[in-house]
């Protein structure tokens, strides 16, 4: 945070204004028990939750692919397709995506969009038959120029660590073009307002100390008409399902942290987290407080992971 | 409440009726062309015997489908928020929006298909992000229903001022079979601009999860029909005739995708022909039940002799001969029938 507003100085002026806006808001939705917040199941204030989770999350950032894969056995990768299935972009769709840091959900628009892109031009080309030589190869150089179609997606995440993992991954990958990593709090985007297309947030808003900002803030800097979607851990309504859930989170997922990562703490952290985020109802509503239209919600594996999505109208 | 009941069990069977209609008709035509001979009766006799399509009969209006498109649709949005709705007089509510979003959509259909593609297009001309099309089912479902439920509305405004320019002394009252050939061949041009990529939409709304929706749509469509075609049946007969008119719409629309004549002519006289067919089964059916009633009751009942016709079946053959179009449906399946019948007696 320290470093955020070093980097960031003019953030300073927005972050006391933010800082009297939350005091203002707790006060009327009579949250104002001074500025205590929950990290896991502990009780402790705002700045020490952002300061631990911070710890958290560069502790862990080496290791957080590799853990993703063996908490969820893969199945992650699964999610964050769907989720970018939901989405659906168009080529010329621009995407903010927050709490991205290792740009799992940027590379996978990416690929979308490529394929979305070359879909588009062979329908085109398919189209007009009757073209000559150099109109095909014309046509070709300008899907070499542009094969993503002016789209372009922004990972914002607070944690420099994070961003740095995502580069690296970028880099091995061959991913450059369309994509951009800017150091941001999701409480107080560093953007425009009226800017994007699409916000994503993928097992990031857990984490995030005033969610009501957060949203405030996606529904700011999204056009009218756009899209916000979150990928979150989420409640297990099945009994059964639900006793072996928690069962596996809180005896292996520690477990797990320590052999790979080396980090219990973290991970413990993790699964209590999910256990403290709203139900998918509860959640729903927060999206609609902050102004969204058409909030709903699809269960993933019975609900360990929710896709809440709302527009912008 | 006995009424709403009624009429709800009433709509209930109609569409129960029509989902097996819906195969049968297309799948094998000489199965629908059977049933149709053998509930037909009397289907067109109603006419004759109430003339004219009376202001009161407005109010009698017993099937209000035009509000039906829109609850379904209501029906179709997941999560409705009630936020929309409430707001003051210059924001639109989320209905509305949506409503546009898919209108300015169409304008990109010969282009994109009935695809998200369009609506994303659509949106971007509203100003809005492309990302709105999320709102939407990712097959075009939504952009589909919702062209038709505009199709049927400017049809039932068609026939509304039609009915008034009658009423008014202005035009005169087409006979039953015209107004029902006219009022399907306006509804069926409404395609045209579309035609290229009809087929595609077919396609969407026949898959299991479109087809409650598609079949309300249709059938409102049709009742809408009827009810400006003067029809105040309340038995058996409503369902026959929504029956017939639905098979003649159906197949109507299948020989317009593959028609390329000019302005679709071969479709319009394949249309006025099934009409004429639907018209005299109807007589026919309608002639061979009192043929058949006569010779069953006439030695114990000489009374009813005198109004009945002395060889109706050849007069039902003739007609049928004179219709080119359903000839091998239609009369090899109600030939044999009513010669079986003829011998037996």
């Amino acid at each position: 945070m320290a470093a955020a507003a070093a980097l960031w100085p003019w953030r300073a002026v927005l972050g006391r204004r933010g800082g009297a806006l939350r005091a203002l808001c707790g006060s009327v939705r009579g949250l104002a028990a001074g500025t205590q917040t929950h990290f896991g199941f502990q009780t402790v204030t705002e700045e020490e939750r952002r300061e631990k989770i911070n710890q958290v999350f560069e502790s862990v950032a080496k290791k957080y692919d590799v853990m993703n894969d063996s908490m969820t056995l893969g199945i992650h990768r699964v999610w964050k397709d769907i989720l970018v299935h939901k989405m659906n972009p168009s080529p010329g769709t621009l995407l903010l995506d927050v709490a991205g840091g290792t740009g799992d959900i940027a590379f996978r628009f990416i690929n979308y969009v490529r394929s979305a892109r070359e879909r588009q031009l062979q329908r085109k080309l398919r189209h007009h038959q009757n073209l000559s030589w150099q109109e095909i190869s014309e046509s070709y150089q300008e899907e070499q120029f542009k094969p993503l179609g002016d789209s372009q997606v922004v990972v914002c995440d607070i944690n420099k660590e994070m961003l740095k993992v995502g580069k690296q991954k970028a880099q091995y990958l061959g991913y450059s073009e369309g994509l951009s990593w800017v150091l941001g709090n999701a409480e107080e985007l560093p953007f425009d307002d009226d800017k994007f297309d699409v916000y994503t947030i993928a097992f990031g808003i857990r984490n995030v100390t005033r969610i009501d900002l957060a949203l405030q803030e996606a529904y700011r800097v999204l056009k009218p008409g756009g899209r916000f979607l979150c990928l979150e851990f989420s409640h297990v309504s099945n009994p059964i399902i639900s006793r072996l859930y928690d069962l596996y989170s809180f005896q292996v997922i520690p477990v797990l942290g320590e052999v790979i990562a080396g980090d219990w703490k973290s991970y413990q952290y993790l699964v209590e987290s999910i256990r403290r985020f709203p139900p998918q109802e509860e959640f729903k509503a927060m999206i609609e407080d902050a102004g969204f239209f058409k909030v709903d919600y699809q269960n993933l594996n019975l609900g360990i992971v929710a896709i809440h999505s709302g527009f912008k109208l | 409440m006995a009424a709403a009941a009624a009429r709800g069990l009433r709509l209930a069977g109609w569409q129960l009726w029509r989902g097996c209609a819906v195969l049968q008709c297309q799948l094998c035509p000489p199965q629908r062309a059977l049933q149709a001979s053998a509930m037909l009766r009397g289907v067109f006799d109603e006419e004759k015997k109430e003339p004219l399509v009376s202001s009161s009969q407005h109010q009698f209006n017993s099937h209000p489908t035009n509000h039906q498109p829109e609850q379904e649709r209501q029906g179709h949005c997941p999560s409705y928020t009630g936020q929309g709705g409430q707001e003051s007089e210059d924001y639109e509510s989320e209905e509305q929006l949506q409503h546009r979003i898919l209108t300015a959509a169409l304008e990109f259909v010969p282009e994109h298909g009935w695809t998200a593609e369009a609506i994303a297009e659509g949106a971007k001309s509203l100003g809005l992000s492309a990302a709105v099309a999320g709102m939407f089912h990712n097959d075009g479902s939504d952009l589909i229903l919702h062209f038709v439920s505009e199709c049927n509305t400017k049809l039932s405004k068609l026939l509304e001022q039609e009915l008034k320019l009658v009423q008014l002394g202005e035009a005169e009252k087409k006979p039953t079979d015209q107004f029902l050939k006219d009022a399907v061949e306006a509804r069926l041009r409404m395609l045209i601009p579309y035609i290229e990529k009809w087929p595609q939409a077919l396609s969407i709304l026949l898959l299991p999860r479109n087809i409650p929706s598609s079949l309300n749509l249709l059938t409102s469509m049709i009742d809408d029909i009827w009810q400006y075609a003067g029809d105040q049946s309340t038995d058996f007969n409503w369902y026959t005739r929504r029956a017939v008119l639905t098979g003649i719409y159906n197949t109507t629309e299948l020989v317009m995708l593959q028609d390329s004549s000019p302005d679709f002519e071969e479709t319009w006289r394949f249309l006025e022909n099934r009409v004429a067919d639907a018209m005299s089964m109807g007589n026919a059916a309608d002639q061979v039940t009192l043929w058949a009633g006569y010779t069953c009751t006439s030695p114990f009942s000489p009374n009813t002799s005198a109004d009945i016709p002395v060889f109706p079946i050849t007069q039902t053959m003739q007609l049928q001969r004179d219709h080119s179009a359903l000839r091998d449906g239609c009369i090899n399946l109600i030939n044999p029938l009513v010669k079986r019948y003829f011998l037996v007696k």
